[in-house]
């Protein structure tokens, strides 16, 4: 059939299916290549067909165009498809959901979170307007606590002045002057031994400031070895009063003496003497 | 049958693929006056909606075609499913450069119908006069034409055309052809069928046909 051209027999035959089918099969691959006799089957054909056309027509049933629509993949699905869209469409707005109430519980969570920054902000706000409050109140303590140590103080130097007074009247007592070792010391000074309260008292006054690593240190010859009573330092106003206990089993002791010794105090005697005086005349 | 309009083929790959009915109602509007071969066309791209075009504009044709071959409505509709689902599927098959679409489709309707007949063995005799089209009992109990108009008027005038060819026909020659055509025969079953000779059948055949074109001829 390739090589030789349709006849319109042929070509009738085909359009009305009469041909055997490898023959019918010919000629469409002959007229693929030959316009001419592609010409031909056409015509024939659209008189075939013209008796379809002609025919009396008759509608099908209207439940097809949905069998030919679904089966072909492209009308909507059924009520079960439908049933999953629904079901995955309630997914999706349960997820909707989900995520709103979410997003309200975060936003409540964030209100009060606000809240609570709120009120942190105003706490330290009161803090901080109480501090001035607390920082007042700690510095009122602290002056009351000096007042408290001065009051002591003033207290123990009642005491003390009180108990030098009562020496100083005592007939037990005994009071000897105290010399400078050099002319440069301007101050004065005064040793009261009172036997009967056994105690010591070293009272002077213009006596100058030591350095800050030194101190004055009272001593008392004892038999020729220089026995420690204590150091002390005179107030700003270069006022000093040191008071102490007479050791027990101090039987003699010959003078006694005043040096400026390393602050703390030193064990042995070896700064230069400020004061001496004399207890040999002193009663015992 | 010719249909006018101004198609865009590219435009119409991106129409209506989402199976949605009253999209594809909408869309189908759109390609109402497409012609065959740009709807064709537009279904190798995958358009739904040109093919729901092409589907209401034919199925009437398929559907009684497929009831003249077989005599049976459920057959007839089971037959027409398959045509249009397979040219959803496979409308490469059809080329526009060997000849019309509704040729070809008649062509289609036709083999897959008597392919049909045959695998049941149901060869139907039908002497083929005219006015009688098969069963007429099944036939009688269908919708016709009477009760519903026709999807286009272009389909309605080439009808008009067509049967005055038939009309034209000498009985004889329109009941070998239409034995031919629509029951699957063979020349020489035709032959049998009748009791005459096979020359006078192929004579039929043929002057039946040459009439029909040159009834056809420029009218169609």
């Amino acid at each position: 059939m390739e090589s030789t051209h349709v006849t319109q027999e042929q070509a009738d035959e085909f359009a009305i299916g009469s041909l055997p089918p490898e023959v019918a099969y010919a000629v469409i691959l002959h007229a693929d290549t030959c316009a001419a006799c592609r010409d031909i089957v056409g015509e024939s054909q659209r008189a075939a067909a013209a008796l379809v056309i002609g025919l009396r027509r008759y509608a099908p049933p209207e439940r097809l165009k949905g069998r030919v629509l679904r089966d072909a993949g492209i009308t909507r699905p059924g009520p079960v498809a439908w049933a999953a869209r629904l079901l995955t469409a309630g997914a999706g707005i349960a997820a909707v959901v989900v995520a709103i109430a979410s997003f309200a519980g975060l936003v409540s969570l964030r209100g009060q979170v606000d809240e609570l920054r709120d009120g942190n902000a105003q706490l330290q706000t009161n803090i901080d307007g109480a501090l001035p409050t607390k920082v007042e109140l700690a510095a009122l303590t602290r002056r009351l606590s000096d007042t408290e140590k001065n009051n002591a103080d003033l207290l123990a130097a009642a005491l003390g002045d009180r108990e030098l007074l009562l020496a100083l009247l005592s007939p037990d007592s005994d009071v000897a002057d105290v010399i400078p070792v050099n002319d440069s010391v301007n101050a004065i000074g005064r040793f009261v031994w009172d036997d009967a309260q056994k105690k010591v008292w070293f009272v002077a006054n213009k006596l100058a400031a030591t350095q800050k690593d030194q101190t004055y240190q009272l001593w008392v010859n004892s038999g020729g070895r220089y026995i420690s009573l204590g150091t002390f330092n005179p107030d700003a106003a270069g006022y000093a009063r040191y008071e102490t206990v007479v050791p027990q089993g101090l039987k003699s002791y010959e003078s006694a003496v005043v040096t400026i010794e390393t602050a703390g105090g030193a064990s042995e005697r070896s700064g230069p003497s400020v004061f001496v005086t004399d207890l040999s005349r002193i009663r015992r | 049958m010719t249909w006018q309009g101004n198609p865009d083929v590219s435009a119409a790959r991106n129409l209506n693929t989402s199976g949605d009915t009253s999209a594809l109602r909408q869309g189908a509007d759109d390609f109402a006056s497409w012609p065959d071969n740009s709807l064709m066309t537009a279904i190798v791209a995958r358009n739904e909606s040109a093919f729901a075009v092409l589907y209401d504009r034919y199925v009437d044709l398929v559907y009684s075609a497929s009831l003249r071959v077989l005599g049976d409505a459920q057959l007839a509709e089971d037959a027409t499913q398959d045509i249009f689902v397979r040219l959803w599927r496979r409308p490469e098959s059809f080329v526009a450069e060997r000849g019309r679409f509704v040729s070809w489709l008649m062509s289609v309707v036709r083999n897959r119908a008597v392919d049909e007949l045959r695998a049941r063995g149901r060869r139907r005799r039908r002497e083929g006069g005219p006015g009688s089209e098969g069963d007429e009992e099944t036939l009688a109990a269908l919708p016709s034409d009477t009760d519903d108009p026709l999807s286009t008027a272009q389909l309605h005038e080439e009808q008009v055309v067509v049967r005055g060819a038939l009309v034209c026909l000498p009985p004889d020659q329109r009941v070998a052809l239409e034995l031919a055509y629509f029951s699957g025969l063979t020349q020489q079953e035709i032959a049998l069928m009748l009791h005459e000779p096979l020359g006078t059948v192929k004579t039929r055949i043929r002057l039946g046909m040459q009439k029909l074109r040159r009834s056809l001829r420029g009218q169609v």
